[in-house]
């Protein structure tokens, strides 16, 4: 489902970020990427969800090589996979729900089809009364969980998520670990990049540590 | 009520941060000299048509006066002539007074009498079937002295010509209008993309594909392409109908062109209206074509 072969990448002339980066996920493979900060965890992910190239190396992603895709071929791969930004990334002009309904919306599917699915998960993590609700007035942690549900809402076969539970208590962090806990019970491959040591050791999931841009078991 | 509120979607590209209102007001007067452009073209070709027709239906016949010679008898000789001529339906000699009438622009009226002025027959032709006119000059010079054909040819060319550059002129004005309203549509499509970059990138990275992104843009060029090609449309017709209130419509002026733009009788004031609609249909497809391959060719270059 995901494998990289000897990947490496720099911003323009500078340092590589990462070295050598070599690993194979399957489906329903659930892993955690740590590592302290500046170590290229982020930079990884953007590989994976195709907003940056390796500067070498090959990816691939559904078993597709993603050096040889077209831009055409770019959107339906990144609509099979939900990707849950550190910043967040929500669209201020738009509501909590609407943000979070963005990716149903973009495929073409009508309001009245996941109106429901949409206001679930919104109970479900605790937003149902901030639905109409503006990014703007939303706490730190509640974009966060907005932006979950919005990677999580079209069912993906791939989760990536940088830094979920960054900004959440500890009691809310459980309650997300166990949303993706079910989804990967569900077949979804998931890979999470976290600072935090409890949340991992509550998952007992296999965890990559990234130091240096080199990537080893931990 | 939350189920309700949920109905009404929000704008994926939020409508104020893509503010097309300096867009409609520079393409409303871009419209508006469209509209005066193709309310000339169609006024010169309408003048064109009558004047062609006109001068096509007749000749003039021309009659020197030669001394000693009897001008009556010489003007009957030719009307037999041109009566016995196929294609020609009628013949008539025009009064003296015609011809004086015709000199007093240029001499004034005193003591035209005294003048050897020449004679004008005004010979009607049938257009379908015209006379062979070298045949006939040939015939009346050789029967009637001092007599000439005059089938109004030359005037025709260069009334045609003048009124072919001026059509031309007018075609290179609208190509200029529609050239200028593209690069305005290119300019205000780049800059809606450009302040909407994060909301596009967004986009992007939840699976949308250009050209969705696209169409949440380039509706709002469509519609406002057409709201001022309505406006300015709708501000020629005023300006056409104040025009032709303001002067007198029976004399030549563009009193009286304007009046006849838009109160001909019924098939060339149906033209008039239909070459004036072209222009919110032009500008809602230059509106909508220019922002959606801006649009496209922009989004390519992005990640």
């Amino acid at each position: 489902m995901i494998e990289l072969q000897g990947v490496g990448l720099r911003y323009g002339d500078g340092p590589e970020i990462l070295k050598d980066v070599n690993f194979r996920l399957a489906q329903g493979d659930m892993r955690f990427l740590t590592g302290p900060s500046g170590a290229g965890k982020s930079s990884l992910l953007r590989l994976l969800f195709l907003a940056l190239k390796p500067s070498r190396g090959h990816i691939a992603l559904f078993d597709q090589d993603t050096s040889v895709l077209g831009r055409q071929d770019i959107s339906p791969l990144r609509r099979r996979i939900g990707v849950v930004f550190q910043d967040f990334r929500l669209l201020n002009h738009l509501s909590t729900f609407d943000n979070v309904a963005l990716p149903l919306r973009v495929m073409g599917q009508r309001v009245d089809s996941y109106r429901q699915d949409v206001l679930d998960l919104l109970e479900w993590v605790g937003l149902k009364e901030q639905a109409h609700a503006f990014p703007e007035v939303l706490s730190g942690g509640e974009k966060q969980r907005a932006a979950i549900a919005r990677a999580v809402i079209a069912k993906p076969e791939i989760l990536l998520a940088d830094e979920p539970t960054g900004n959440v208590d500890p009691v809310l962090a459980k309650r997300l670990l166990h949303l993706f806990l079910e989804l990967n019970r569900l077949g979804t491959t998931v890979f999470l990049a976290t600072h935090d040591e409890a949340l991992i050791k509550q998952a007992r999931k296999p965890v990559f540590r990234l130091e240096a841009g080199q990537l080893r078991a931990a | 009520m939350m189920n309700s509120a949920m109905q009404k979607l929000g704008q994926i590209i939020p409508s104020e941060a893509a503010p097309l209102r300096n867009l409609i007001v520079t393409m409303t007067i871009m419209c508006y000299l469209a509209c005066l452009a193709i309310g000339a073209l169609v006024l010169i070709n309408r003048a064109v048509d009558g004047w062609t027709r006109g001068l096509s239906r007749e000749v003039t016949v021309q009659v020197r006066q030669i001394q000693k010679l009897d001008m009556e008898a010489e003007l009957q000789k030719a009307i037999t002539l041109l009566q016995a001529t196929s294609g020609v339906i009628v013949a008539e000699v025009l009064p003296r007074e015609a011809g004086l009438k015709l000199l007093e622009p240029w001499l004034g009226n005193t003591n035209l009498e005294e003048l050897p002025i020449p004679r004008l027959i005004r010979v009607t032709i049938d257009e379908n079937h015209q006379p062979d006119f070298v045949m006939l000059d040939k015939n009346l010079k050789n029967t009637i002295q001092g007599a000439s054909l005059d089938t109004h040819r030359r005037w025709e060319v260069e009334l045609t010509r003048m009124a072919h550059t001026l059509s031309l002129l007018s075609y290179v004005i609208l190509a200029l209008i529609c050239a200028s309203a593209i690069a305005m549509v290119i300019f205000a499509a780049r800059s809606v993309l450009d302040a909407n970059r994060e909301v596009v990138d967004v986009l992007h990275l939840v699976g949308a594909k250009d050209g969705y992104i696209a169409r949440q843009i380039d509706r709002r060029f469509m519609i406002s392409g057409l709201t001022a090609g309505v406006i300015g449309i709708a501000l020629s017709l005023f300006t056409f109908l104040g025009l032709g209130l303001s002067g007198n419509v029976e004399n030549n002026s563009v009193a009286a062109a304007s009046y006849s733009l838009l109160f001909a009788p019924t098939g060339a004031g149906y033209w008039s209206y239909s070459a004036l609609l072209v222009v919110p249909i032009v500008a809602t497809g230059i509106a909508l074509l220019s922002a959606r391959l801006t649009l496209m060719r922009m989004l390519k270059s992005t990640a």
